[in-house]
């Protein structure tokens, strides 16, 4: 953002620009391409995942073949299809819904997730604001989002859709501590919750062969990634923890009443949530853009690729946990949030803190 | 307390057991997949083995077909037919001659003289029960059941998909469509019987 500022002012016919204008017009700018990067994320998500989930079923995914590639050359613009069928939907509200928050639901829960996108360095240079509580940040903001499921779930007025939100109610609340507390662990190490420093902290090389990353800094955050991920997959409702939609007994849950576009920022939000759980878990563990092999293909395109590389494979991990597991029930939930992730958190934390102790 | 532990040590074992399977299949993709594309790709019909030869197992019931060439346009399969699935329509032309125009050629594989031109010869096989009533009494051998015995003639089609239902009337006339007016009599004028006289 400071950036993109200052490359405005030494534009020169956009001097006599008031700064407030410029500063108005910069954040647009990177509010439309963020929003262009989860549409397009969203988009080719859902492509792998069909493909993804169809071959691990031992089938074919969307394909096209024949006269007219009916889905263009292995389906590939499928979801483009489906992306134009939904925006030309019929806009259906129940009768019987609570308009307003029917009609606003959907929107908190996407910007809950877009606006975290705001604290996300994709590489050196590529990050819209550094905060200096830029985890804290994101955090905070990613939990937004279940607001907007229980709006959705009460304002539908269907019995399967409260259901939905009041599980996803439980669910969220719960994972969302073992998931700060195993980051605590990674914050201790570095001493800072400013996103581009936990990145640079995890610079060069440990026990002799291993990337500095946290993940491999010692055998608790080795574990704590393990936790983090894990409650991250289930912060964002993704099968096995995909009780809230559970479409064997809740025929969609706290979407069941949505359709077009309105269903389409479910979506939205879903897979951008996914990404930032991957994200995530790519900047605090695995060394954000820092290359595997430090110094050797470090500069920012590079970084770009290393952090999108590293993303990329923890969607890819989300999925195939998605195809491969079945969904737990809410005691089994429960019981492993409560009784197997928060204990070992804790013991995470307080290895770390001797680890950080006995070393230094 | 050591249950405990043997229940996490038990799940992520029996978890990394699933996430192998999927991996697998993932990466065998190429070999493993069942999906076949239908229209462009099909199975192949099974031999089976039915005790005799093929050619003497006369009774397949698969897709009406006809040899128009050799249809004389007697309707004696339009009578037989309990569901009125075949539809002629017949002019009377010059006997044994050749209409190459209306593709109609005047004397049949079993030497058989035609004197009626067919102009509508559609067989609806949606409606079609697959009786094989017609195929008997058809004096020249020209309507039959695809396949079976009559595989050396045409070969079998079981599987009538269609995008419209419409497209399941097969059309076996062989005059084009824009020179049946032509050939089409003009309709009888209707006698007014005045009654007031």
């Amino acid at each position: 953002m400071e950036l993109l500022l200052q490359k405005f002012s030494e534009v020169s016919f956009l001097s006599g620009i008031p700064s407030a204008l410029l500063f108005v017009f910069a954040a647009t700018l990177i509010a439309v391409s963020l929003f262009m990067f989860v549409a397009v994320n969203a988009i080719v998500a859902v492509y792998a995942e069909r493909k993804i989930s169809a071959f691990m079923q031992d089938r074919l995914g969307p394909m096209g073949q024949g006269v007219g590639l009916h889905a263009g050359k292995w389906g590939l613009l499928q979801t483009v299809a489906d992306a134009i069928k939904l925006l030309i939907k019929e806009d259906i509200i129940p009768s019987l819904a609570d308009r307003k928050l029917f009609i606003l639901a959907p929107f908190i829960l996407f910007i809950g997730a877009f606006i975290v996108f705001v604290g996300i360095p994709f590489n050196q240079h590529i990050l819209v604001a550094d905060f200096n509580i830029g985890v804290f940040y994101i955090i905070a903001m990613s939990s937004i989002g279940v607001i907007g499921i229980i709006l959705a779930g009460y304002g539908s007025n269907n019995k399967w859709a409260l259901y939905g939100a009041m599980r996803s109610a439980a669910q969220i609340i719960s994972y969302e501590i073992p998931l700060a507390l195993s980051l605590l662990t990674v914050i201790m190490l570095v001493g800072s919750l400013k996103m581009q420093d936990i990145i640079i902290a995890q610079h060069g090389l440990i026990w002799g062969i291993l990337p500095n990353w946290f993940i491999f800094n010692n055998p608790f955050t080795f574990i704590a990634f393990f936790i983090f991920f894990i409650s991250g997959v289930a912060e964002v409702n993704r099968t096995p923890f995909d009780l809230p939609e559970a479409e064997s007994e809740l025929v969609a849950g706290f979407h069941t009443e949505y359709s077009g576009m309105r269903w389409a920022f479910f979506f939205l939000a879903e897979y951008a949530n996914m990404f930032i759980v991957a994200a995530m878990s790519a900047i605090l563990f695995l060394g954000g853009w820092q290359s595997p092999i430090p110094g050797y293909m470090d500069s920012p395109a590079w970084g770009l690729f290393w952090f999108m590389g590293k993303a990329i494979f923890l969607i890819f991990v989300m999925m195939w946990f998605r195809w491969t597991f079945p969904r737990l029930r809410t005691d089994q939930l429960m019981q492993m949030c409560w009784k197997y992730f928060l204990p070992i958190s804790f013991i995470n934390i307080l290895g770390v803190g001797l680890w950080d102790l006995w070393l230094n | 307390m050591i249950r405990y532990f043997s229940n996490i040590w038990q799940s992520i074992t029996t978890l990394l057991i699933g996430l192998r399977i999927t991996l697998v299949h993932l990466a065998k993709a190429r070999k493993g997949i069942v999906t076949l594309q239908y229209p462009e790709e099909r199975w192949p019909r099974p031999e089976r083995n039915i005790g005799f030869s093929h050619d003497s197992y006369n009774v397949i019931r698969s897709r009406l077909h006809v040899d128009i060439d050799d249809c004389i346009g007697c309707l004696k399969c339009v009578r037989a037919c309990p569901v009125d699935c075949i539809h002629i329509k017949t002019v009377k032309v010059e006997k044994g001659t050749d209409i190459l125009e209306a593709n109609h050629i005047g004397i049949t594989s079993n030497g058989t003289q035609k004197r009626l031109l067919l102009t509508r010869f559609d067989i609806d096989m949606s409606e079609c029960c697959y009786c094989n009533l017609c195929v008997y009494p058809c004096p020249e051998d020209c309507i039959f059941m695809t396949g079976g015995p009559n595989s050396s003639k045409q070969e079998i089609d079981y599987e009538f998909s269609e995008y419209n239902r419409s497209d399941l009337i097969y059309r076996f006339a062989k005059v084009p469509k824009d020179q049946v007016e032509k050939y089409t009599p003009p309709p009888k004028e209707k006698v007014k019987i005045d009654v007031a006289g």
